[in-house]
């Protein structure tokens, strides 16, 4: 398989470059290509056909990790390798660096950015539910320079849906320095190794002076909705002590709302069983990492 | 159609190539280096066509050629300098290929791999295979022959 003809491939150095460079085309004739570990399948199948490719690779300004002040903002260009691997990803970033790492494999880690990610948004992916479960902030740019920010909340509708619209660059992801002493973590599980997520879970907890829990996020991803938040759960895990009791209480909870489907991967039972026990390992785990 | 330059295995190209032609189809139809191989057409699932991007395994199939404008590309046929690597040549020593399909994807793979962890565990080495498939071996002989070009450069 290999793409349609395409008319058009740019190179873009700067934001406001790669958005002329968009707004060239009528909308939706030309796209962005970040790593492409998700948009050259859908190029070479022709779901898409692109007359015209920016390319963001040459941005530096969409490119990092800045960790200032106890809150966190990361490039849309930057890749899952460096999230895997950077050491500013502690406590309540934790999930990220667990997703990252996990994501497919070396090659595809080496070239695919959180930005491709959580703009395409497919329904079995990991970048997205962690972005839902750490409670982060998409910053995007319009072609006319005006800038907005959207939290994950509204910003992923659905499979495929994203509230960008065609002619924005998602520029960065970005979270708030977290209150009190907070921790995340994320755990999928897929056919193989580090396969897409069949289900996985993300977990943001925040513990108060007493020790109880003050703030609980909860997500699934794969769900046939996409990632989605389990607010039983969340529910549940607030102000309990975050036992192994609570932690299972609250899993129990999120599996028996979940929305749940069947099909060649698992069936409906089968992923509420996953969320239980992913669910309960990853929420002991970030309950660990906020304490520490 | 645009005019790209890159370096392949050392050498200088400057090639004028479609939008829309495959990195990994400029590889081997453009520059007849068929060392990369195509295993899964477009999904982006069998590793065979990994190549090193400025030092870094990615796959071929998933990159258009223009995307490689400016850059420098190492295949299969440019790691062998003069004699095997250790790496092939733990390969040969294990009977860690039998038909060959898979191997040069997985010696561009394994080879960045070990540049960044010289000295991996077992469980490492799995890790870092995941991204190539191989039909015929079974992984083991591949995984000893990994472990085994850790130890021979590393001693
Ligand atoms: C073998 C394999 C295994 C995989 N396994 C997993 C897995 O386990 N978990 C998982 O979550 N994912 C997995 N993926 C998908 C992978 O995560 C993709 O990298 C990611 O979905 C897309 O990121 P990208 O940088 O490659 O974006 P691209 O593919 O280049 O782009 C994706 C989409 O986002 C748009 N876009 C990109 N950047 C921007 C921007 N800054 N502003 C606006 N729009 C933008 C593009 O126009 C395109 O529509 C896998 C992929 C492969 C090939
Ligand atoms: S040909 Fe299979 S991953 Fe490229
Ligand atoms: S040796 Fe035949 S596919 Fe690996």
């Amino acid at each position: 398989m290999f793409p349609a003809k395409i008319e058009k491939y740019v190179r873009p150095q700067s934001i406001a470059e790669a958005l002329a460079a968009l707004g060239e085309f009528e909308e939706g004739d030309a796209m962005f290509l970040a790593g492409g570990q998700s948009a050259m399948q859908a190029i070479k199948s022709r779901m898409l056909r692109p007359e015209c490719i920016v390319d963001l690779q040459n941005i530096s300004e969409l490119k990092g990790i800045d960790a200032a002040a106890g809150g966190l903002r990361i490039g849309a260009m930057t890749r899952y390798v460096e999230i895997a691997q950077s050491a500013a990803l502690n406590g309540a970033f934790a999930a990220l660096a667990d997703a990252a790492a996990r994501v497919g494999d070396r090659q595809v880690r080496n070239r695919g950015t959180i930005g491709g990610s959580v703009c395409w948004n497919y329904m079995a992916s990991c970048m997205p539910a962690v972005v839902l479960g750490t409670n982060g902030t998409m910053n995007l740019t319009a072609a006319n320079g005006g800038e907005r920010s959207i939290a994950a909340d509204d910003f992923f509708l659905g499979p495929l849906e994203t509230a960008r619209e065609d002619t924005e660059i998602l520029t960065s992801v970005s979270w708030d320095a977290p209150v009190s002493k907070t921790g995340s973590a994320y755990k999928k599980w897929g056919l193989v190794t580090d396969a897409l997520p069949v289900v996985g879970v993300c977990v943001r907890v925040s513990v108060g002076g007493d020790g109880t829990c003050s703030d609980a996020r909860v997500s699934i991803s794969g769900l046939a909705g996409g990632g989605e938040r389990a607010p039983a759960a969340e529910t549940a895990l607030l102000g309990s002590d975050g036992s192994t009791a609570a932690i299972a209480k609250a899993m129990d909870a999120a599996a028996e709302a979940a929305d749940t489907h069947s099909d060649m991967s698992a069936d409906a039972d089968y992923r509420r069983q996953l969320i239980r026990n992913l669910g309960r390992e990853v929420a002991a785990s970030a309950f660990a990492r906020a304490r520490t | 159609m645009p005019t790209i330059n890159v370096t392949v295995n050392g050498e200088r190209y400057e090639e004028t190539v479609p939008e829309r032609l495959l990195l990994s189809d400029f590889l081997r139809e453009r520059l007849s280096l068929t060392g990369t191989h195509i295993g899964c057409t477009y999904e982006g699932v069998c590793g065979a066509c990994t190549i090193h991007l400025d030092g870094e395994a990615v796959k071929s199939c998933l990159m258009l050629a223009v995307q490689a404008d400016g850059h420098a590309i190492t295949t299969i046929e440019g790691l062998r300098d003069g004699s095997l690597t250790p790496l092939q040549a733990a390969f040969k020593a294990n009977h860690a290929l039998q038909c060959g399909f898979c191997t040069p994807g997985i010696l561009m793979n394994m080879t960045e791999f070990l540049e960044k962890n010289p000295n991996p565990t077992d469980e490492e080495i799995r890790h870092g295979l995941v991204g190539n498939l191989c039909r015929c071996t079974g992984y083991v002989h591949i995984v000893k022959a990994v472990r085994e070009a850790a130890q021979s450069t590393t001693r």
